[in-house]
């Protein structure tokens, strides 16, 4: 008799496979003053742009002869930046032996193209999804559209990573909508915007009511110091890069 | 059960405690027992305005670490048999206040029959203010007329929508009130000032009440009685109507108008 799906009330706890979505955080080099310049560098601007998302090393560019980097001092750096970095991949024998020490988890087999994917990780974990997968619903894809529905307010700020975002209440000024994909906003845009946020320049801000203090694609960003054209200002626009380097306005 | 009610700004000075008192006296009035807390530790003002400063022995704080007992601490109001005022101390700071000291003390509160506990937060969106808003059940936000206020309004609000117990356990949210204090219909009319409709378009939160600007405040506070006791003033009305509607009545907006004087006024005087 197929499973059909009756009330049954949830376990407690369950198991299933996940691939998460991630920060890479790929080592060019091992030297430690060289990092310890560029991370100033890298996150000078925008000392809080992450949120605590987790992270994990990539070693695979590192050269054979590369020194150990100082995994716990570079992962306690990185901490402080907003990234949970908890892993190595495509690490040495050496190198992984020296992250285990500082407390990293090593992961194997991680194809180096594909967002980072916990599949074997040292700790002896039960084979998952014991049960048969109910066909009648497929675990869908991590959701790649964000959808807000209450007001943004001041000091607010959320990001969509990977995706779209769609909000259906109104940006206040000092809030802030960041996608990695475009924006769209069916109500008062008055704060920031930034599309693209991992430097997609075929993101686009769509909004109902442009009064924005600021809004960016990939990186290029226009203030609104004065104000929009007429045509556009607190009325329907989209907003998109040309020859990715100029923010075009347009009425919708 | 009792209802705690934060009011709460973000910005200083826009009349957070001169609400605090007009409703707690306004609640009591209308015969319900209630107490308001002063959380500005280090810089208390609610004594002066409720005109208990002279009968301040034992604070919020040393009931928070013990060193007096509630009943001990709360200041029976002079103007209204139902109200008791729970004063902050002069000489700590805002670290002073813990979460579990909080609530035990609200607790307590409840226990005792309060229905309602009026808290009046300290400015600003630091650790006095979120303790003012942990355990808030409704929040008046009290917002001036002017963009800065406006927009600390909002910051606040994003705060209690996701600092507040109600928020963090995933209860009903806190039910939010908009109060706009010291309008000026002539100046809004004229275009120097929001008016109470710009604001709640930015903040999207019902309107409470629109408090006009007026002398009547400074001289109640100064006398050391909330200004809902100063009959037959506009800012006394406003205080009331804005009570009503908290208590689900229904009002009609009064001292939002501006009308141009006429001839006569004008000629005769008259404010």
């Amino acid at each position: 008799m197929p499973r059909r799906r009756e009330p049954r009330p949830a376990p407690a706890l369950e198991l299933k496979t996940t691939r998460f979505a991630g920060i890479q955080v790929i080592l060019n080099s091992a030297e430690h003053a060289a990092l310890d310049t560029h991370l100033s560098t890298l996150f000078a601007a925008t000392p809080d742009f992450f949120g605590g998302e987790a992270a994990v090393f990539d070693c695979s560019r590192l050269p054979a002869d590369a020194a150990t980097p100082d995994w716990a001092w570079l992962a306690q750096e990185l901490k402080s930046r907003g990234l949970n970095p908890f892993a190595v991949q495509n690490a040495s024998p050496a190198l992984a032996a020296a992250a285990t020490d500082a407390g990293l988890l090593v992961l194997n087999d991680a194809a180096p193209a594909n967002p980072p994917v916990v599949e074997a990780s040292p700790e002896p974990e039960p084979e998952p999804d014991p049960e048969p997968q109910s066909a009648p619903e497929p675990a869908p894809p991590a959701p790649a559209t964000r959808i807000i529905d209450k007001p943004l307010r001041s000091g607010q700020r959320v990001y969509a990573a990977g995706g779209d975002i769609v909000v259906l209440a109104a940006v206040n000024p000092g809030a802030e909508v960041i996608a990695d994909g475009s924006i769209h906003v069916y109500a008062p845009l008055k704060g920031r915007a930034l599309a693209g946020a991992r430097g997609d320049t075929a993101a686009r801000i769509f909004t109902t009511h442009l009064e924005a203090e600021l809004v960016s694609i990939a990186g290029v960003y226009r203030t609104f110091e004065s104000a929009p054209d007429a045509a556009v200002a607190r009325k329907p626009a989209q907003i998109r890069l040309a020859d990715a380097s100029q923010i075009v306005i347009e009425p919708l | 059960m009792a209802t705690i009610i934060t009011v709460t700004s973000g910005k200083g000075g826009v009349g957070k405690t001169t609400t605090s008192a007009s409703i707690s006296s306004g609640l009591a009035l209308r015969g319900f027992k209630t107490a308001v807390i002063d959380f500005d530790v280090g810089l208390r003002n609610l004594d002066l305005i409720m005109g208990c400063e002279r009968r301040v022995v034992y604070d919020f704080v040393n009931v928070i670490q013990g060193d007096a007992n509630l009943n001990q601490a709360l200041i029976k109001d002079k103007h209204s048999d139902n109200l008791y005022v729970l004063p902050a101390s002069q000489t700590r700071d805002k670290d002073a206040l813990t979460e579990e000291g909080v609530e035990k003390v609200l607790k307590d509160l409840e226990h005792q029959g309060f229905d309602y506990i009026v808290c009046d937060s300290p400015a600003g969106i630091e650790h006095g203010a979120v303790m003012a808003l942990t355990f808030a059940d409704e929040a008046i936000i009290v917002t001036n007329p002017e963009v800065s206020s406006v927009r600390d309004s909002d910051r606040i609000l994003g705060i209690i929508q996701s600092k507040s117990r109600r928020a963090v356990e995933g209860r009903d949210p806190v039910k939010e009130h908009l109060l706009v204090t010291r309008y000026s219909p002539k100046r809004a009319h004229e275009g120097e000032m929001l008016t109470y409709t710009d604001i709640q378009e930015l903040l999207r939160i019902p309107l409470l009440g629109v408090i006009p600007e007026s002398e009547a405040v400074l001289h109640a506070s100064n006398q050391g009685i909330p200004a809902i006791h100063q009959k037959g003033t506009p800012v006394a009305d406003a205080y009331s109507d804005a009570i009503g509607r908290f208590l689900g009545e229904e009002h009609p907006l009064r001292f939002v108008d501006y009308e141009k004087p006429g001839l006569i006024k004008r000629l005769f005087g008259g404010k």
